[in-house]
């Protein structure tokens, strides 16, 4: 929607927002979550959409045109996806770094869909864990992502789950659910589910399933 | 077989359809009513007023999807069938709502079960808000009108495992049930309602009254958003639109003006009030937005001695109402008790977890169960509610606050699953909660619930029902629109959707979506008409 501003009432507005999440975290959480884009942007994070990247540099398919997701956030899902869903990922090297590149590329175009709100709650959450400060005082993840070892992320996640600041057990839910969805939903991963798809006589008799 | 793909062949009839996505030019369209939304409220609408004579345009800011896209598949359907990409949550992400946005709106996309409004919530909107024409004996005959629209009739199959363990848990406790309605014709049993009907069995929107408009030469835009309402003087003149892309979520630039004698909104709980509070719709006595309603739902998964095929068969098929009203309609919240399908998208999205304990999760899903709990919000004083309000960017958002009251059910509901669960033969039960475990027996599950915190984000909550936030009532000081839907100050202006329903239902809403839509729209139409 276009700048559509709306005389504010006393509850639902921006102010009240901030207030609200930064009594809930303490000191800390909120204030860098709602500054830190802005200091990500102004220190040089990659915030553009990763767009198309080559498969050499980064393991992903080239095919793919990200339009949400940045080189950052990139590494960032790169680190997290083997602490979220690693027991099902395949053990064979390859096969692994493809399950876990196409696990990124249906989070990005799931995100795609998530209209601009949401994109901007989750903007501000990949900006803090990507930026450097933010990332070691906030989640207390002291190696950059590619440096991150399954454990670590791990004790990461586990932190953000148990935690009793709700902004960050939202933050776990978030990172958690699309992972989880865009992996878990797939069909090469179903098996894992002991889902075996839609009943295949229904497949077979669907007009949709065969006109092309 | 004979194909029932009813909107592939109304659209080679002819029916006039504009996808917004192929429009190049701005352009102003008119017409006698111009309907903003194409779910049960205005499915319904659209079709009485285009079979009055009327000339009806409907508004739909989803796309058109339908038999030919609907192939059984969790990611697809959720990112193209559901609001923000089913990432729709409260303002303080505590709430996970689930919302269709498409052409049919939500009755799309739900699981067919078909209730009337609770005759306890009629009598108590007539009590409260002045509603005394809306008695279940006025309204039997608005609901057997839509039943027999809709072909809603209790489910004639065997339940499906997962709601046949509903029954078994009841029964043996002595607790009420009873087999769910259903609006379908024909149906496969297949278990796919929430990812679009891929037989065209549901007899939602989609396959009826949207049909039935177009066939009586109501125009449909669909790919259009609704930006707002612009007043001349004391009446609406026209409504200002966006052209979305052919991704559906990026408008492609493209505006089109809807001109109209009368214009009735019909977006949905949060999109009706956002659309009105875009537009600065008077609403002199601040009651715009205020008091919407969920059903706040929560959640209790079983691990069963048999398989349970959650994904398969008809997704809702038993209930039990032995907690909805048993504390009175305004006593201790109460709840009304059934089963949702567990796909793996949907299950992996639901049940908070990571790592080797949510694998472990996810490979016990063709055992697993799972009961929710509705709560029936909107009773009692300190149940009161949400806000609409507006994002900085114009999208409407929920802030719902849960009270110590919503808590207190809340933790009742997690006994009263874990206790029918167990009833029905379950091995284990986990509270879908990220502080609960897998329990072995009830007494270590009621010992754990009852430590269990009641708070935002670790109690997981959902909703797939909104209701209220343009309240109807007979005082304009305390209700936007009247016991007909017709807004209390600008009178070219109608509200046909849930958000007019003073408290929740207390029950699946579509059906008293349907009712009051048609209610109103047949007064509606007499009107215009005139």
């Amino acid at each position: 929607m276009t700048q559509q501003n709306h005389a504010p009432d006393s509850e639902g507005t921006g102010t009240g927002l901030d207030r609200r999440s930064f009594l809930k975290t303490g000191l800390g959480g909120a204030l860098f979550l709602g500054t830190v884009s802005v200091t990500a942007g102004l220190s040089g994070c990659a915030s553009a959409p990763a767009g198309r990247i080559t498969a050499e540099g980064t393991r992903m398919d080239a095919s793919y045109n990200f339009r949400f997701l940045t080189r950052d956030d990139i590494q960032l899902f790169q680190a997290l996806l083997p602490a979220i869903v690693g027991p099902g990922l395949p053990e064979q090297p390859e096969a692994r770094r493809q399950a876990i590149a196409g696990t990124i590329e249906r989070i990005d175009s799931g995100i795609h869909q998530f209209g601009p709100a949401n994109q901007a709650e989750l903007r501000r959450l990949f900006d803090l864990l990507n930026f450097g400060l933010t990332r070691v005082t906030v989640a207390r993840v002291w190696s950059s992502w590619p440096n991150v070892t399954t454990s670590e992320a791990d004790a990461f996640l586990e932190r953000w789950r148990t935690s009793s600041i709700g902004l960050f057990n939202k933050g776990y839910i978030a990172l958690t659910k699309i992972s989880n969805v865009a992996f878990y939903g797939y069909e090469d991963f179903w098996h894992l589910s002991g889902y075996p798809g839609p009943p295949q006589y229904a497949v077979d008799a669907l007009p949709q399933f065969h006109n092309a | 077989m004979q194909s029932n793909d009813v909107i592939g062949q109304g659209l080679a009839s002819g029916w006039k359809v504009t996808d917004g996505a192929t429009l190049t030019e701005n352009q102003t369209v008119e017409a006698d009513v111009v309907v903003i939304g194409t779910g049960a409220g205005g499915g319904t609408t659209a079709e009485i007023l285009a079979r009055a004579g009327l000339s009806v345009i409907l508004v739909e800011e989803g796309r058109l999807y339908y038999q030919k896209d609907f192939k059984m598949d969790e990611l697809t359907s959720y990112a193209n069938l559901y609001q923000e990409g089913m990432s729709r949550v409260t303002r303080d992400g505590a709430i996970a709502i689930l919302q269709g946005r498409c052409v049919g709106g939500s009755t799309t996309v739900n699981w067919t079960s078909s209730f009337r409004t609770p005759d306890e919530t009629l009598n108590y909107w007539a009590e409260q808000f002045g509603l005394e024409a809306l008695t279940p004996t006025a309204m039997a005959p608005w609901f057997e009108g839509r039943e027999e629209r809709h072909n809603m009739a209790p489910w004639d199959m065997d339940p499906n495992v997962n709601n046949d363990i509903l029954r078994q848990g009841c029964a043996s406790l002595g607790y009420s049930w009873d087999i769910i309605p259903r609006n379908v014709k024909g149906c496969w049993n297949l278990g796919y309602c929430g990812v679009g009907c891929p037989t065209n069995a549901k007899q939602g929107a989609l396959l009826t009254t949207v049909p039935g408009a177009l066939n009586h030469n109501a125009h449909l835009f669909h790919g259009l958003r609704a930006d707002r309402l612009v007043m001349d003087q004391d009446r609406i003149d026209r409504l200002e639109a966006s052209a979305m892309g052919a991704d559906g979520v990026t408008p492609s630039g493209i505006t089109i003006t809807l001109k109209a004698r009368h214009f009735v909104a019909a977006a949905s709980a949060i999109g009706t009030p956002g659309l009105l509070l875009r537009s600065d719709i008077p609403d002199p006595y601040g009651r715009l937005g205020k008091r919407s309603f969920i059903h706040p739902v929560n959640a209790s998964v079983a691990d069963m001695p048999e398989k349970v095929d959650p994904f398969y068969g008809a997704p809702q098929s038993v209930y039990s109402d032995h907690f909805n009203f048993l504390q009175g309609v305004n006593g201790p919240v109460g709840y009304k008790l059934e089963v949702p399908p567990l796909h793996p998208a949907m299950s992996s999205g639901v049940i908070p977890g990571h790592g080797q304990a949510q694998a472990d999760n996810m490979a016990r899903l063709p055992w697993m169960n799972s009961v929710i709990a509705l709560l029936r919000d909107g009773f009692h004083p300190d149940s009161p509610g949400g806000t609409i309000s507006l994002r900085d960017d114009g999208s409407p958002v929920l802030d719902y606050p849960v009270s110590d009251y919503l808590w207190d059910g809340l933790r009742r509901a997690y006994h009263t699953m874990a206790e029918v669960q167990f009833a029905a033969g379950a091995k284990r039960v986990r509270p879908v909660h990220m502080d609960a475990g897998w329990y072995t027996s009830l007494a270590e599950a009621r010992a754990a619930i009852d430590r269990l915190p009641m708070e935002l984000h670790r109690v997981r909550l959902f909703t797939a029902h909104q209701m209220g936030g343009c309240g109807m009532g007979a005082r304009p000081e305390e209700s936007v629109v009247n016991g007909f839907g017709e807004h209390h100050q600008v009178r070219n202006l109608s509200v046909h959707d849930a958000s007019i329903f003073p408290t929740s239902i207390g029950a699946n809403p579509q059906l008293s979506v349907y009712t009051l839509a048609a209610r109103n729209s047949t007064r509606l139409a007499a009107k215009l008409a005139g």
